[in-house]
């Protein structure tokens, strides 16, 4: 599995301001703790820069790689900035993202192309968001297509089936299972195509302390129907450890929980229980709270 | 080729409640059956109940329509309960507006005392209801709670904010709770696990929001219709509660009940008649025609 590094993100105030200051020192500590943490690439996440987009790019790849010698993953809707971010980039970048969207399509898909890059392509359509498992592969069908007659192969193509909050009343665990859904028949969709998730959206909405948890057992659940990669936070050691496989018998239990095995919770350790309702909660067979691991 | 009707069995049971002792002893809820499914497999062993609600003071803001059935014990509660009796209603429900920091700030002991008396002055079971201020209702229900100590009433709202120090009132001296949270699935099942951690889920009854006719009643209703379907169908434990549907207040807030009498009647009973359909155990109506005509339509079926 390979874990895109999600921390240095703009909605986090530090890096907002670390961005805003060019304080170098805040931005190349946060590289260098997810390169040690086992991070395979480092997410840039500038939001929509409105203001020296060039510019305000350029500094932060720089800085980055002056930190870390892991490839970069630029993660801005805007194509001037991911186009100055792509030009200054050492090891080969990963274009995050472009969609199905006319706009993307036209502008963020040629840069991918222009700088030979692997670039995350969504789900997502002018329509917007295709909340179902068919829905999802019609879009994907048609932008890969696009993306293929620009000359860009299909290795080089990470497939986003959009996360969205497990906690939104009523229909997010619904949403949850359609992208382990989608994940799962990929391979046999598009030969060759890699895939990805913003992994933490699952739990958005949900209280702070709540959210590795969700996004632990969604990786393991995610990564046996063969997700490549996630954007996620290595700083959570027990979730890199779960990456790793470092902890069977939990793995074991998701897996049982997913394919809805009956558990026998008492038997278990507090940790591993915690995991199986996590996972039956994912996987919509028990209706969701935010007291889920207190029932 | 003959038809043949699909007929489906379901595992889940609500479970079933009684509000009051004795004589005065209502059953709701106890079904295997989605609401009137009465063509599968299983049944309802309580059909659905209806009190006529009551408030511990004269009524501010009330059409005449609406108050005109009652307009000779408004100020009396204990009379205006027994009128209620008096209209076939299967219960009272009392709500102690008065004690409301924004209405009369009235005191706990007063509201507490009141309950007792129209508890006692009935032939049939009482629900009290709190103003709805949670820091209020934490001082006035846990009261009514110990004055009332044994009776099985049904009390709430018990909410997310204050459930702990009411919920724990209601159980110590046998009484039941009615959980409120805004119209939420996922919020409602929270409260639930949580009241959960020490409160028997066997004495919970479930209220989630009732809106009314044009208000947002769409929304009760899917609400309560999933609360159901997970309940019978998904056998989700902290859903397989009664659902108490308080509608009456709703309705007769809205501009076109205030307006005229047989719109009033009709957007109450559409209301009730909708969230019936539902799933609601009990409802909680205002007016005594309402009750009347919903009645009636029930006896037909």
């Amino acid at each position: 599995m390979i874990i895109i590094g999600e921390n240095i993100h703009v909605i986090a105030k530090t890096v907002s301001t670390a961005i805003a200051d060019r304080d170098a020192r805040v931005i190349q500590d946060l590289a260098r703790a997810q390169t040690e943490a086992g991070a395979d690439y480092i997410d840039l996440n500038v939001g929509p820069m409105r203001k020296n987009a060039e510019e305000t790019m350029q500094w932060l790849v720089s800085t980055v790689q002056d930190a870390t010698e892991l490839p970069l993953s630029l993660d801005t809707m805007n194509p001037i900035a991911m186009e100055a971010g792509l030009k200054v980039c050492r090891a080969r970048p990963l274009l995050n993202s472009a969609s199905g969207k006319t706009d993307s399509k036209e502008q963020m898909l040629p840069l991918a192309k222009k700088y030979n890059c692997d670039v995350v392509i969504s789900v997502m359509t002018d329509k917007g968001m295709p909340p179902d498992v068919e829905l999802k592969v019609d879009s994907i069908m048609d932008t890969v297509a696009y993306a293929n007659e620009l000359g860009i192969p299909n290795e080089d193509i990470w497939v986003d089936p959009i996360i969205l909050p497990v906690s939104t009343a009523g229909e997010g665990q619904g949403f949850a299972k359609v992208s382990l859904e989608f994940i799962s028949i990929l391979e046999d969709l598009l030969p060759g195509v890699k895939s990805t998730v913003g992994l933490s959206n699952l739990s958005n909405g949900v209280p702070d302390e709540l959210r590795p948890i969700l996004s632990r057992t969604y990786l393991v659940m995610l990564e046996r129907n063969k997700l490549y990669s996630a954007i996620a936070d290595p700083l959570d050691r027990e979730f890199m450890r779960l990456v790793r496989g470092e902890i069977p018998q939990v793995t074991e239990l998701i897996h049982k929980a997913m394919d809805g095995e009956s558990i026998d919770l008492p038997s278990l350790s507090k940790e591993e229980a915690d995991y199986v309702k996590t996972a039956q909660v994912i996987m919509g067979q028990t209706l969701y709270s935010d007291a889920w691991l207190e029932s | 080729m003959e038809y043949h009707a699909p007929v489906e069995a379901h595992s889940g049971v609500v479970r079933e409640e009684t509000i009051g002792n004795g004589g005065k002893a209502l059953k709701i809820g106890g079904e295997n059956i989605l609401p009137f499914h009465f063509f599968d497999e299983g049944s309802n062993p309580n059909p659905p109940k209806f009190a006529l609600e009551i408030l511990d003071m004269e009524p501010v803001g009330w059409p005449e329509h609406l108050l005109e059935p009652f307009k000779d014990v408004v100020s009396n509660p204990v009379k205006w309960a027994n009128k209620c009796e008096g209209f076939g209603a299967d219960a009272v429900f009392l709500r102690l507006v008065s004690t409301d920091p924004a209405v009369n700030d009235s005191p706990a002991d007063q509201a507490a005392a009141l309950a007792k008396t129209v508890a006692e002055s009935i032939g049939v079971p009482l629900i009290v209801y709190g103003s709805g201020d949670d820091k209020k209702d934490a001082e006035v229900l846990p009261r009514v709670a110990q004055l009332c100590s044994g009776m099985n009433l049904l009390i709430g709202p018990v909410v997310k904010e204050n459930y702990e120090v009411v919920g724990r009132a209601i159980l110590e001296h046998g009484h039941r709770a009615s959980a409120l949270t805004p119209l939420d699935i996922n919020l409602l099942k929270e409260l639930n696990v949580k009241l959960g951690h020490f409160f028997p889920a066997e004495r919970i009854v479930i209220d989630p929001e009732s809106a009314a006719l044009g208000y947002g009643m769409e929304y009760s209703f899917s609400l309560m219709e999933r609360v159901k379907q997970l309940g019978v169908i998904v056998k989700d434990n902290m859903t397989q509660m009664p659902i108490i549907a308080d509608l009456g207040a709703e309705c007769w807030k809205t501009g076109q009940a205030m307006q005229d009498r047989e719109q009033g009647l009709l957007w109450e009973g559409i209301t009730a008649l909708s969230l019936l359909m539902a799933g609601a155990n009990i409802l909680v109506l205002r007016h005594p025609e309402t009750l009347k005509l919903i009645k009636e339509i029930m006896e037909v079926q």
